[in-house]
């Protein structure tokens, strides 16, 4: 028996160690081959004629259906297409199937490594090495739209084609949410930053004015006097950046985005702005500005917008509190925060707020190795027009909206309810505003549910204030250069900086840092840097037309 | 029952086990092919390890080459320039990375020579004392933390020392400070904020492995002490401390060598713009050159570095424990 039992036992080791070596070299070797494709635009001869005045999508008589491959550079992507709402309307305009794949930059690399491309890649970052090569990897849209879809032209905004023009005057890719002047100028764009008051706070202290340096400080010690509670003022949570004591605030009190000449500012020494800083630096010397504001992170600061910790803010991002501004307000009425006038230009500047620029956010591109680029522009076609941009905001009118008397558009009750009280189910099987390839601000305008009740006076405030930052956008020394790392250094020491003199003791202490950063600037490449970004700024305006 | 297994597998292992140089080299390949072949299907079922080890551990190697390159997401490994030793020169005279060698050495120093001795003292404790269920408590209580994330855990630090905090509040009524101040901006004070909070949070779970170890000692050692007239404390210096030898050391080599990997979530979490310059650590700036930066060919670099320092600490550190375990080497 015993003999039997080790003769299979020998028998199973053997069998067991062979399979596992098999598997794994099988599994090692695998995903070797590819189907590789020619880079000439193929032909459409048969399928249609391209028409300027009717989008290709209309025209296209393909039967079978294209199944796109779509990367996107995010791990958080719902990789779900053709069972909601949305994506259900777009498989069936266009007759695609999508599979999305998604990952980060480790898995974009191996694409390029192993040449066995997506036929779509989704990626972040116009100045990243990605996009800026895109012409080694990506077809012009430009050639695209000629050959397959002329009328891609009509609904792609030709600012944002000109603003992704790279070196060989091509656009190969296009993003989301990529506001433009006109979208400025209309203002179709609410703004986002606000100097903002409890109600309760304003009235009792008779609704003083807070835009002068003196103003303020004094209004800082009437709040700590009659509040002693609360923290007179505050502000976005600082950790690597400045929070809304930085750009913000220069934005706020509109210092001049370039030099006389046009060339790049140096914004942080801005008189103004040290002004201010200065002031700043007082009220913390009052006691009004707490030390916590320094160390506390997102959350923590959130949880003070939230329970009203804050008797004034400078908030940056209000659509992003407009969740925790709305929860303080509904528990508390009389009590929720305004946007009032906040500090001004003490040389009589006017706000130049800062919405999202012209860079926009997702940029998509078709490859190469693209198995129909004629379908996929009219993708782009589609999402990109109206039809597609109101699929996207709000799903299909009569089912998932309708439109008001006065033009607004408006969730239907079950649809509005479930978005409320039921947001997977609604993910799941509406997934409006969610999939926003191509999606922009600009559909926002057409609905009152878009924004919050608590944030609405906030943007109302600021409307006019808007000014574009175009020519600030990507300015900064391409990634890996001696001028990018020392401007990373730079950064770093301006954060610490810029808090360091909040909390200075004294005056002298204040001066100190100050010098100290003005010489870290001298010891760190910083005019190199200044001519880079002066570069940079002026191919900018070319690209604007400026 | 057992001879036929027990026979070969004795047979195969004289050959291996036999002090080398008393045969010629010919006769001791011969007889290791002979052993080998006769066990091969044991020797093959290692095959799937190397090749794990190979495919995972080993290949990856080629990738630090990126340190002499000037690397970017859409270049091939291969495709990359050359640069040299461009990276490392740019390290040497990058003085916010000679910052976070400091603080990384400075706090790793700091838990080593107090964070090292706790557990073995709280894990003496907890063996001491009588009353299972008392001990049970003690014992989950301690490791709690340690089953917080740093994510969390550093929130409710933060929200503890903050001016309106616990710590404040305790200071202040003990009258031992008389203005409340938030000491995560005082970067003098970090590197003891940094020591302290991890020592509370993993003290408790490190005192696991020592535990598993007293429980296995002869109670009758103990017995025999207390007839020879010794004391608790003598019991534990004699028996208790003597027996802990080796997983001592052995604990003491994986600290040293993960000297230099310094605590990332919890740097992330604790450092603000005031307490930068003494809580940066080589991680959290490789993460922010490589991953916020993309300055991949840098933040490998500095990896390449800290491998290397690594692998001489641990290898020092075996050294000098295998001396003072009577050159009886864990490693």
């Amino acid at each position: 028996m015993s003999k039997r039992k080790n003769v299979f036992g020998k028998k199973g080791f053997t069998l067991i160690a062979v399979m596992m070596t098999v598997m794994l070299l099988v599994s090692a070797c695998s995903g070797g081959g590819s189907g590789k494709k020619g880079e000439n635009l193929e032909s459409i001869q048969g399928r249609y004629t391209p028409d300027a005045n009717t989008p290709a999508w209309k025209l296209d008589k393909k039967e079978e259906t294209t199944k796109l491959t779509w990367y996107v550079n995010a791990d958080w992507w719902n990789t779900d297409f053709g069972n909601d709402v949305v994506t259900k309307k777009i498989k069936q305009d266009l007759n695609i199937d999508i599979k999305f794949i998604t990952g980060d930059d480790t898995k974009l690399n191996t694409f390029f490594a192993g040449g066995d491309m997506p036929d779509l890649i989704t990626t972040f970052g116009i100045n990243s090495p990605v996009v800026q090569k895109a012409s080694s990897w990506a077809l012009p849209l430009d050639d695209l739209a000629a050959k397959y879809d002329p009328y891609f032209n009509k609904v792609a905004a030709q600012d944002t084609l000109n603003w992704f023009k790279l070196a060989d005057g091509k656009t190969y890719g296009y993003p989301n949410y990529s506001n433009t002047k006109q979208d400025y100028d209309k203002g179709t764009i609410p703004a986002k930053t606000a100097f903002i008051i409890r109600k309760d706070v304003y009235e009792a202290l008779g609704r003083p004015s807070m835009s002068t340096p003196e103003e303020f400080r004094s209004v800082m010690k009437d709040i700590k006097a009659k509040f002693p509670e609360m923290i007179p003022f505050g502000f976005n949570s600082i950790g690597e950046g400045t929070g809304s004591l930085g750009d913000v605030l220069q934005d706020f009190i509109g210092v001049p985005l370039e030099d006389q000449n046009g060339g790049f500012y140096n914004r942080n020494l801005d008189e103004d702005y040290l002004t201010w800083l200065k002031t700043l630096n007082l009220v913390h010397r009052d006691g009004n500005i707490s030390d916590d504001s320094f160390a506390d992170n997102g959350t923590a600061f959130e949880e003070k917008v939230k329970s009203g910790k804050y008797a004034t803010i400078l908030l940056d991002g209000t659509p992003q509190q407009g969740g925790n501004l709305q929860m303080f307000m509904s528990a508390n009425p009389g009590k929720e925060y305004i946007a009032i006038d906040g500090p001004k230009s003490t040389v009589g500047n006017k706000p130049k707020l800062n919405q999202s620029g012209i860079s926009g956010w997702m940029i998509t591109f078709i490859t190469k190795k693209n198995v129909d680029p004629a379908k996929s522009i009219q993708l782009y076609t589609y999402l990109l027009s109206e039809e597609g941009q109101m699929l996207m905001n709000y799903g299909i009118e009569g089912e998932t909206y309708v439109k008001n008397a006065d033009g607004k558009v408006q969730f239907t009750p079950e649809v509005k309810d479930l978005q409320q009280n039921n947001a997977d189910k609604f993910k799941k099987d509406y997934r409006m505003g969610e999939f926003m390839f191509f999606g922009h601000d600009r559909h926002k305008a057409l609905s009152n549910d878009a924004f919050p009740e608590s944030i609405k006076q906030m943007q109302e405030w600021g409307k006019g204030k808007l000014v574009p930052h175009f020519i600030l956008e990507n300015i900064d020394p391409n990634q890996g250069t001696p001028e990018a790392r020392a401007l990373s250094a730079i950064n770093t020491k301006w954060n610490s900086s810029m808090v360091s003199m909040i909390r200075a003791k004294d005056d002298a202490q204040f001066e100190a840092v100050l010098n100290d950063y003005k010489k870290f600037l001298q010891d760190n490449n910083w005019d190199n840097i200044v001519k880079i970004r002066s570069d940079k700024m002026k191919a900018n305006k070319e690209k604007l037309g400026l | 029952m057992n001879k036929p297994v027990a026979v070969p597998s004795a047979e195969g292992s004289t050959g291996i086990l036999k002090p080398p140089g008393k045969k010629p080299a010919g006769q001791r390949v011969k007889e290791f092919c002979v052993d080998f072949v006769k066990q091969w299907e044991l020797q093959s079922m290692i095959l799937p390890g190397i090749l794990f080890m190979i495919i995972f551990n080993f290949i990856p190697i080629y990738g630090l080459t990126i340190a002499f390159k000037s690397y970017t997401v859409i270049d091939t490994i291969d495709s990359a320039p050359w640069v040299g030793f461009d990276n490392f020169r740019i390290i040497l005279t990058d003085h916010y990375f000679w910052d976070s060698v400091v603080n990384t050495l400075g706090i790793s120093f700091l838990k080593l020579a107090i964070g090292f001795f706790v557990p073995i003292i709280l894990a003496i404790m907890i063996y001491e004392l009588s009353g299972s269920r008392f001990k049970k408590f003690v014992q989950t209580v301690s490791y709690l933390p340690h089953f917080l994330s740093w994510i969390v855990l550093g929130g409710m630090l933060i929200t503890w020392v903050s001016t309106t905090g616990l710590f404040n509040e305790v200071l202040l009524s003990l009258g031992l400070i008389s203005k409340p101040q938030n000491i995560l901006l005082d970067p003098d004070k970090y590197w003891w904020i940094a020591v302290l909070s991890d020592i509370w949070k993993e003290a408790g779970w490190g005192t696991i492995l020592y535990l598993a170890v007293m429980s296995k000692i002869d109670p009758t050692y103990y017995e025999a002490a207390k007839i020879d007239g010794a004391n608790r404390l003598r019991q534990i210096w004699n028996i208790t401390i003597p027996n802990m030898k080796m997983i001592i050391s052995l604990n003491l080599i994986l600290t040293v060598s993960g000297l230099l990997g310094s605590n990332l979530d919890q740097t992330l979490v604790l450092m603000n713009s005031q307490n930068r310059e003494t809580a940066e650590v080589i991680n959290s700036y490789v993460y922010r050159m490589g991953m916020t930066q993309g300055d991949f060919s840098y933040a490998t670099t500095v990896g390449l570095g800290v491998s290397i320092v690594s692998v001489i600490l641990l290898v020092t550190a075996n050294k000098i424990t295998s001396k003072l375990n009577d050159n009886q080497s864990v490693l």
